[in-house]
Protein backbone atom coordinates (compact mmCIF):
# COMPACT_ATOMS: atom_id res chain seq x y z
CA UNK A 1 0.00 0.00 0.00
CA UNK A 2 1.50 3.30 -0.98
CA UNK A 3 1.97 6.23 1.33
CA UNK A 4 1.03 9.68 0.20
CA UNK A 5 0.94 12.99 1.98
CA UNK A 6 -1.35 15.89 1.26
CA UNK A 7 0.83 18.93 0.75
CA UNK A 8 -1.46 21.34 -1.10
CA UNK A 9 -2.16 24.52 0.83
CA UNK A 10 -5.76 25.37 1.74
CA UNK A 11 -5.57 28.35 -0.64
CA UNK A 12 -4.43 26.09 -3.48
CA UNK A 13 -7.28 23.67 -2.71
CA UNK A 14 -9.81 26.52 -2.71
CA UNK A 15 -8.44 27.81 -6.02
CA UNK A 16 -8.66 24.31 -7.44
CA UNK A 17 -12.23 23.95 -6.17
CA UNK A 18 -13.19 27.30 -7.71
CA UNK A 19 -11.52 26.28 -10.98
CA UNK A 20 -13.49 23.04 -10.81
CA UNK A 21 -16.73 24.97 -10.37
CA UNK A 22 -15.87 27.18 -13.34
CA UNK A 23 -15.19 24.06 -15.40
CA UNK A 24 -18.54 22.63 -14.32
CA UNK A 25 -20.29 25.86 -15.37
CA UNK A 26 -18.51 25.71 -18.74
CA UNK A 27 -19.51 22.07 -19.23
CA UNK A 28 -23.11 22.89 -18.36
CA UNK A 29 -23.08 25.66 -20.96
CA UNK A 30 -21.60 23.30 -23.55
CA UNK A 31 -24.25 20.71 -22.75
CA UNK A 32 -26.96 23.31 -23.27
CA UNK A 33 -25.45 24.27 -26.64
CA UNK A 34 -25.28 20.61 -27.63
CA UNK A 35 -28.92 20.21 -26.64
CA UNK A 36 -29.85 23.17 -28.85
CA UNK A 37 -27.92 21.61 -31.74
CA UNK A 38 -29.84 18.36 -31.33
CA UNK A 39 -33.13 20.24 -31.36
CA UNK A 40 -32.14 22.05 -34.58
CA UNK A 41 -31.06 18.81 -36.23
CA UNK A 42 -34.28 17.08 -35.21
CA UNK A 43 -36.31 20.00 -36.53
CA UNK A 44 -34.45 19.80 -39.85
CA UNK A 45 -35.08 16.07 -39.99
CA UNK A 46 -38.80 16.59 -39.44
CA UNK A 47 -38.92 19.31 -42.10
CA UNK A 48 -37.00 17.15 -44.54
CA UNK A 49 -39.31 14.21 -43.94
CA UNK A 50 -42.34 16.43 -44.66
CA UNK A 51 -41.01 17.81 -47.94
CA UNK A 52 -41.15 14.57 -49.94
CA UNK A 53 -38.03 12.69 -50.86
CA UNK A 54 -35.65 12.65 -53.73
CA UNK A 55 -32.02 11.57 -53.94
CA UNK A 56 -30.60 14.83 -52.62
CA UNK A 57 -33.03 14.93 -49.71
CA UNK A 58 -32.13 11.32 -48.83
CA UNK A 59 -28.47 12.27 -48.70
CA UNK A 60 -29.32 15.23 -46.55
CA UNK A 61 -31.27 13.04 -44.15
CA UNK A 62 -28.33 10.63 -43.89
CA UNK A 63 -25.97 13.52 -43.25
CA UNK A 64 -28.30 14.99 -40.62
CA UNK A 65 -28.68 11.62 -38.91
CA UNK A 66 -24.92 11.27 -38.81
CA UNK A 67 -24.60 14.72 -37.27
CA UNK A 68 -27.34 13.89 -34.78
CA UNK A 69 -25.53 10.70 -33.74
CA UNK A 70 -22.30 12.69 -33.31
CA UNK A 71 -24.07 15.36 -31.28
CA UNK A 72 -25.71 12.76 -29.06
CA UNK A 73 -22.37 11.06 -28.51
CA UNK A 74 -20.84 14.43 -27.61
CA UNK A 75 -23.63 15.11 -25.16
CA UNK A 76 -23.04 11.77 -23.44
CA UNK A 77 -19.31 12.42 -23.26
CA UNK A 78 -19.84 15.91 -21.85
CA UNK A 79 -22.40 14.66 -19.34
CA UNK A 80 -19.92 12.07 -18.15
CA UNK A 81 -17.20 14.72 -17.83
CA UNK A 82 -19.61 16.98 -15.97
CA UNK A 83 -20.30 14.26 -13.41
CA UNK A 84 -16.56 13.60 -13.02
CA UNK A 85 -15.85 17.30 -12.61
CA UNK A 86 -18.59 17.69 -10.02
CA UNK A 87 -17.20 14.77 -8.03
CA UNK A 88 -13.69 16.16 -8.30
CA UNK A 89 -14.92 19.60 -7.18
CA UNK A 90 -16.67 17.95 -4.22
CA UNK A 91 -13.53 16.05 -3.23
CA UNK A 92 -11.40 19.19 -3.37
CA UNK A 93 -13.98 21.08 -1.35
CA UNK A 94 -13.97 18.38 1.36
CA UNK A 95 -10.17 18.50 1.54
CA UNK A 96 -10.08 22.28 1.70
CA UNK A 97 -12.74 22.47 4.41
CA UNK A 98 -11.13 19.71 6.48
CA UNK A 99 -7.67 21.33 6.31
CA UNK A 100 -9.04 24.79 7.03
CA UNK A 101 -10.99 23.64 10.05
CA UNK A 102 -8.18 21.50 11.51
CA UNK A 103 -5.91 24.54 11.62
CA UNK A 104 -8.57 27.10 12.49
CA UNK A 105 -8.07 26.90 16.24
CA UNK A 106 -5.42 26.44 18.93
CA UNK A 107 -7.88 24.89 21.38
CA UNK A 108 -7.02 21.17 21.73
CA UNK A 109 -10.65 20.24 22.45
CA UNK A 110 -11.80 21.98 19.27
CA UNK A 111 -9.11 20.25 17.18
CA UNK A 112 -10.26 16.87 18.57
CA UNK A 113 -13.86 17.82 17.83
CA UNK A 114 -12.87 18.68 14.26
CA UNK A 115 -11.14 15.30 13.80
CA UNK A 116 -14.33 13.63 15.03
CA UNK A 117 -16.48 15.79 12.74
CA UNK A 118 -14.35 14.89 9.72
CA UNK A 119 -14.63 11.19 10.58
CA UNK A 120 -18.41 11.35 11.07
CA UNK A 121 -19.60 13.90 8.52
CA UNK A 122 -17.12 13.43 5.69
CA UNK A 123 -16.04 9.79 6.05
CA UNK A 124 -19.29 8.40 7.45
CA UNK A 125 -17.62 6.72 10.43
CA UNK A 126 -19.86 5.60 13.28
CA UNK A 127 -17.26 4.12 15.62
CA UNK A 128 -13.64 5.19 15.84
CA UNK A 129 -10.81 5.86 18.28
CA UNK A 130 -7.98 8.37 18.24
CA UNK A 131 -4.74 7.02 19.69
CA UNK A 132 -1.83 9.26 20.67
CA UNK A 133 1.49 7.72 21.64
CA UNK A 134 2.62 8.59 25.15
CA UNK A 135 5.96 10.31 25.64
CA UNK A 136 7.65 7.41 27.39
CA UNK A 137 8.54 4.28 25.47
CA UNK A 138 6.44 1.26 26.44
CA UNK A 139 3.57 3.27 27.93
CA UNK A 140 1.30 2.56 25.00
CA UNK A 141 -1.07 5.10 23.47
CA UNK A 142 -3.49 7.47 25.10
CA UNK A 143 -7.04 6.91 23.84
CA UNK A 144 -7.64 10.62 23.26
CA UNK A 145 -11.06 10.15 21.72
CA UNK A 146 -13.52 7.36 21.23
CA UNK A 147 -16.78 7.84 19.44
CA UNK A 148 -19.93 5.87 18.86
CA UNK A 149 -19.37 3.14 21.45
CA UNK A 150 -22.57 3.66 23.34
CA UNK A 151 -22.52 0.25 25.00
CA UNK A 152 -18.98 0.83 26.22
CA UNK A 153 -15.74 0.35 24.38
CA UNK A 154 -14.64 -3.21 23.82
CA UNK A 155 -11.05 -4.41 24.31
CA UNK A 156 -8.45 -3.40 23.31
CA UNK A 157 -9.96 0.10 23.21
CA UNK A 158 -11.52 0.17 26.69
CA UNK A 159 -9.94 2.29 29.38
CA UNK A 160 -7.67 5.26 28.87
CA UNK A 161 -4.72 3.47 27.28
CA UNK A 162 -4.28 1.33 24.21
CA UNK A 163 -1.46 -1.08 25.01
CA UNK A 164 -1.62 -2.99 21.74
CA UNK A 165 -3.74 -5.96 20.77
CA UNK A 166 -5.04 -5.16 17.28
CA UNK A 167 -2.37 -6.48 14.86
CA UNK A 168 -3.34 -4.09 12.04
CA UNK A 169 -3.23 -1.04 14.33
CA UNK A 170 -0.01 -2.18 15.97
CA UNK A 171 1.63 -2.56 12.56
CA UNK A 172 0.47 0.93 11.52
CA UNK A 173 1.79 2.44 14.75
CA UNK A 174 5.09 0.73 14.04
CA UNK A 175 5.70 1.43 10.35
CA UNK A 176 3.36 4.37 9.64
CA UNK A 177 1.56 2.71 6.72
CA UNK A 178 -2.13 3.41 6.21
CA UNK A 179 -3.96 0.06 6.26
CA UNK A 180 -7.49 -0.83 5.24
CA UNK A 181 -9.41 -3.72 6.78
CA UNK A 182 -11.07 -5.72 8.03
CA UNK A 183 -8.53 -8.53 7.91
CA UNK A 184 -8.45 -12.01 9.39
CA UNK A 185 -6.75 -10.62 12.50
CA UNK A 186 -8.44 -7.24 12.81
CA UNK A 187 -11.98 -5.88 12.74
CA UNK A 188 -10.75 -2.32 12.11
CA UNK A 189 -11.82 -0.82 8.78
CA UNK A 190 -8.86 1.56 8.60
CA UNK A 191 -5.77 2.32 10.64
CA UNK A 192 -4.57 5.79 9.74
CA UNK A 193 -1.09 6.72 10.99
CA UNK A 194 -0.79 10.21 12.48
CA UNK A 195 2.48 11.96 11.76
CA UNK A 196 4.31 14.96 13.05
CA UNK A 197 7.44 15.62 10.98
CA UNK A 198 7.59 12.00 9.78
CA UNK A 199 7.38 10.63 13.31
CA UNK A 200 4.42 8.35 14.01
CA UNK A 201 2.68 9.84 17.02
CA UNK A 202 -0.57 7.94 16.94
CA UNK A 203 -3.35 6.52 14.81
CA UNK A 204 -6.97 7.09 13.94
CA UNK A 205 -8.74 3.74 13.90
CA UNK A 206 -12.08 3.46 12.10
CA UNK A 207 -14.06 0.56 13.54
CA UNK A 208 -17.51 0.90 11.97
CA UNK A 209 -19.18 2.97 9.26
CA UNK A 210 -22.72 4.31 9.23
CA UNK A 211 -25.21 1.68 8.06
CA UNK A 212 -25.98 3.55 4.84
CA UNK A 213 -22.28 3.74 3.95
CA UNK A 214 -21.22 0.12 3.43
CA UNK A 215 -17.59 0.69 2.40
CA UNK A 216 -14.88 3.33 2.26
CA UNK A 217 -14.77 4.75 -1.26
CA UNK A 218 -11.73 5.63 -3.33
CA UNK A 219 -12.32 9.34 -2.68
CA UNK A 220 -12.16 8.72 1.08
CA UNK A 221 -8.51 7.81 0.69
CA UNK A 222 -7.68 11.50 0.10
CA UNK A 223 -9.31 12.41 3.40
CA UNK A 224 -7.54 9.62 5.25
CA UNK A 225 -4.21 10.86 3.84
CA UNK A 226 -5.09 14.39 4.88
CA UNK A 227 -5.88 13.29 8.43
CA UNK A 228 -2.62 11.37 8.51
CA UNK A 229 -0.64 14.47 7.57
CA UNK A 230 -2.57 17.20 9.38
CA UNK A 231 -4.58 15.88 12.34
CA UNK A 232 -1.68 15.17 14.68
CA UNK A 233 0.26 18.32 13.83
CA UNK A 234 -2.85 20.44 14.46
CA UNK A 235 -3.52 18.65 17.74
CA UNK A 236 0.08 18.84 18.93
CA UNK A 237 0.36 22.53 18.03
CA UNK A 238 -2.82 23.21 20.01
CA UNK A 239 -1.61 21.18 23.01
CA UNK A 240 1.77 22.91 22.92
CA UNK A 241 0.10 26.32 22.78
CA UNK A 242 -2.17 25.41 25.71
CA UNK A 243 0.80 24.22 27.79
CA UNK A 244 2.88 27.30 27.00
CA UNK A 245 -0.08 29.56 27.70
CA UNK A 246 -0.61 27.89 31.08
CA UNK A 247 3.08 28.21 31.97
CA UNK A 248 3.07 31.86 30.91
CA UNK A 249 0.13 32.59 33.18
CA UNK A 250 1.85 30.83 36.07
CA UNK A 251 5.03 32.84 35.52
CA UNK A 252 3.05 36.08 35.31
CA UNK A 253 1.36 35.23 38.61
CA UNK A 254 4.75 34.53 40.21
CA UNK A 255 6.16 37.82 38.94
CA UNK A 256 3.15 39.68 40.32
CA UNK A 257 3.57 37.88 43.63
CA UNK A 258 7.28 38.73 43.76
CA UNK A 259 6.49 42.38 43.09
CA UNK A 260 3.93 42.34 45.88
CA UNK A 261 1.09 43.30 43.52
CA UNK B 1 -38.32 29.99 -5.41
CA UNK B 2 -34.80 31.39 -5.61
CA UNK B 3 -33.42 31.19 -2.05
CA UNK B 4 -31.90 34.47 -0.94
CA UNK B 5 -31.01 33.64 2.62
CA UNK B 6 -30.34 30.14 3.95
CA UNK B 7 -30.37 29.17 7.63
CA UNK B 8 -27.81 26.45 8.40
CA UNK B 9 -28.61 24.52 11.60
CA UNK B 10 -25.80 22.16 12.58
CA UNK B 11 -23.68 21.75 15.71
CA UNK B 12 -20.58 21.10 13.58
CA UNK B 13 -18.42 24.10 12.69
CA UNK B 14 -16.86 21.95 10.00
CA UNK B 15 -20.27 21.68 8.34
CA UNK B 16 -20.79 25.44 8.65
CA UNK B 17 -17.56 25.95 6.71
CA UNK B 18 -18.62 23.30 4.20
CA UNK B 19 -21.91 25.10 3.47
CA UNK B 20 -20.10 28.44 3.32
CA UNK B 21 -17.88 27.13 0.53
CA UNK B 22 -20.64 25.18 -1.21
CA UNK B 23 -23.33 27.87 -1.18
CA UNK B 24 -21.31 30.98 -1.99
CA UNK B 25 -24.16 32.45 -4.00
CA UNK B 26 -26.48 32.65 -0.98
CA UNK B 27 -26.44 34.68 2.21
CA UNK B 28 -26.03 32.24 5.10
CA UNK B 29 -27.14 32.47 8.72
CA UNK B 30 -25.83 29.89 11.22
CA UNK B 31 -27.22 28.19 14.30
CA UNK B 32 -25.64 25.47 16.45
CA UNK B 33 -28.92 23.92 17.67
CA UNK B 34 -32.68 24.10 17.25
CA UNK B 35 -33.16 26.70 19.97
CA UNK B 36 -30.65 29.06 18.34
CA UNK B 37 -32.28 28.38 14.99
CA UNK B 38 -35.66 29.62 16.23
CA UNK B 39 -33.95 32.79 17.49
CA UNK B 40 -32.22 33.27 14.12
CA UNK B 41 -35.55 32.93 12.32
CA UNK B 42 -36.98 35.74 14.44
CA UNK B 43 -33.91 37.87 13.74
CA UNK B 44 -33.96 37.05 10.00
CA UNK B 45 -37.57 36.79 8.83
CA UNK B 46 -36.33 36.80 5.21
CA UNK B 47 -34.75 33.31 5.55
CA UNK B 48 -36.33 31.22 2.81
CA UNK B 49 -34.55 27.87 3.15
CA UNK B 50 -33.31 25.83 6.12
CA UNK B 51 -30.58 23.14 6.05
CA UNK B 52 -31.17 21.12 9.21
CA UNK B 53 -29.13 18.53 11.09
CA UNK B 54 -30.98 16.19 13.47
CA UNK B 55 -28.54 15.28 16.26
CA UNK B 56 -27.86 18.49 18.13
CA UNK B 57 -27.75 19.54 21.80
CA UNK B 58 -30.47 21.58 23.54
CA UNK B 59 -33.10 21.18 20.81
CA UNK B 60 -32.67 18.58 18.07
CA UNK B 61 -33.68 18.96 14.46
CA UNK B 62 -37.02 17.18 14.70
CA UNK B 63 -38.05 19.25 17.74
CA UNK B 64 -37.12 22.41 15.85
CA UNK B 65 -39.11 21.25 12.84
CA UNK B 66 -42.18 20.54 15.00
CA UNK B 67 -42.02 24.06 16.47
CA UNK B 68 -41.50 25.59 13.04
CA UNK B 69 -44.48 23.79 11.50
CA UNK B 70 -46.66 24.67 14.49
CA UNK B 71 -45.89 28.34 13.87
CA UNK B 72 -48.42 29.38 11.24
CA UNK B 73 -46.25 32.19 9.86
CA UNK B 74 -43.35 29.93 8.73
CA UNK B 75 -45.24 26.68 8.19
CA UNK B 76 -44.37 26.55 4.49
CA UNK B 77 -40.65 27.34 4.84
CA UNK B 78 -38.69 24.65 2.93
CA UNK B 79 -36.48 22.54 5.21
CA UNK B 80 -33.86 20.09 3.95
CA UNK B 81 -32.77 17.61 6.61
CA UNK B 82 -29.10 16.64 6.25
CA UNK B 83 -28.23 13.99 8.79
CA UNK B 84 -26.09 10.95 9.57
CA UNK B 85 -29.32 9.19 10.58
CA UNK B 86 -29.68 7.08 7.47
CA UNK B 87 -32.23 4.35 8.18
CA UNK B 88 -35.45 4.33 6.18
CA UNK B 89 -37.49 4.97 9.31
CA UNK B 90 -35.37 8.07 10.00
CA UNK B 91 -36.17 9.42 6.55
CA UNK B 92 -39.87 8.68 7.02
CA UNK B 93 -39.88 10.32 10.45
CA UNK B 94 -38.18 13.41 9.02
CA UNK B 95 -40.55 13.71 6.09
CA UNK B 96 -43.58 13.16 8.33
CA UNK B 97 -42.28 15.90 10.62
CA UNK B 98 -42.53 18.27 7.67
CA UNK B 99 -39.16 18.17 5.92
CA UNK B 100 -39.10 19.06 2.23
CA UNK B 101 -36.23 16.69 1.47
CA UNK B 102 -33.90 14.32 3.34
CA UNK B 103 -30.20 13.92 2.53
CA UNK B 104 -27.87 11.49 4.27
CA UNK B 105 -24.35 12.43 5.40
CA UNK B 106 -21.78 12.04 4.01
CA UNK B 107 -23.18 13.66 0.87
CA UNK B 108 -21.93 14.90 -2.48
CA UNK B 109 -22.37 18.65 -2.86
CA UNK B 110 -24.41 18.16 -6.03
CA UNK B 111 -27.10 16.31 -4.04
CA UNK B 112 -27.86 19.49 -2.09
CA UNK B 113 -27.50 21.76 -5.11
CA UNK B 114 -29.89 19.50 -7.07
CA UNK B 115 -32.51 19.64 -4.30
CA UNK B 116 -32.21 23.43 -4.15
CA UNK B 117 -32.52 23.61 -7.95
CA UNK B 118 -35.65 21.41 -7.79
CA UNK B 119 -37.12 23.70 -5.13
CA UNK B 120 -36.47 26.69 -7.40
CA UNK B 121 -38.16 24.96 -10.32
CA UNK B 122 -41.11 23.94 -8.18
CA UNK B 123 -41.47 27.46 -6.78
CA UNK B 124 -41.34 29.16 -10.16
CA UNK B 125 -43.77 26.71 -11.85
Amino acid sequence: MSERSTTQTPKARLDAAIAGQELIAELRSTLERAGELIRVVEQNLRETAGEGRDDSSDERVVELERRLATAESDVKELASRLVDSEHQGGRLMNLYVATYQLHATLDPAEVQATIAEIAINLLGAQQFVLLLRRDEEGEGCEIALHEGMYDGAAPPYDGETYAGGDPMVDATLKDGVLRLGPTAESQALAAVPLRVQNEIVGALVLLKLLDHKPILRAEDRDLLDLLSAHAASALFAARLFATKDRKLRTLESLVKLARGE
Amino acid sequence: MQPRKVLVVDDSKLMHKMYEVMLRQYALVYALDGRQALDRLHEHPDVDLVLLDINMPNMNGLEFLAELRADGTRADLPVIIISTEGRDEDTIRGMEAGATAYIKKPFHSEEILDVIARLQTKGSA
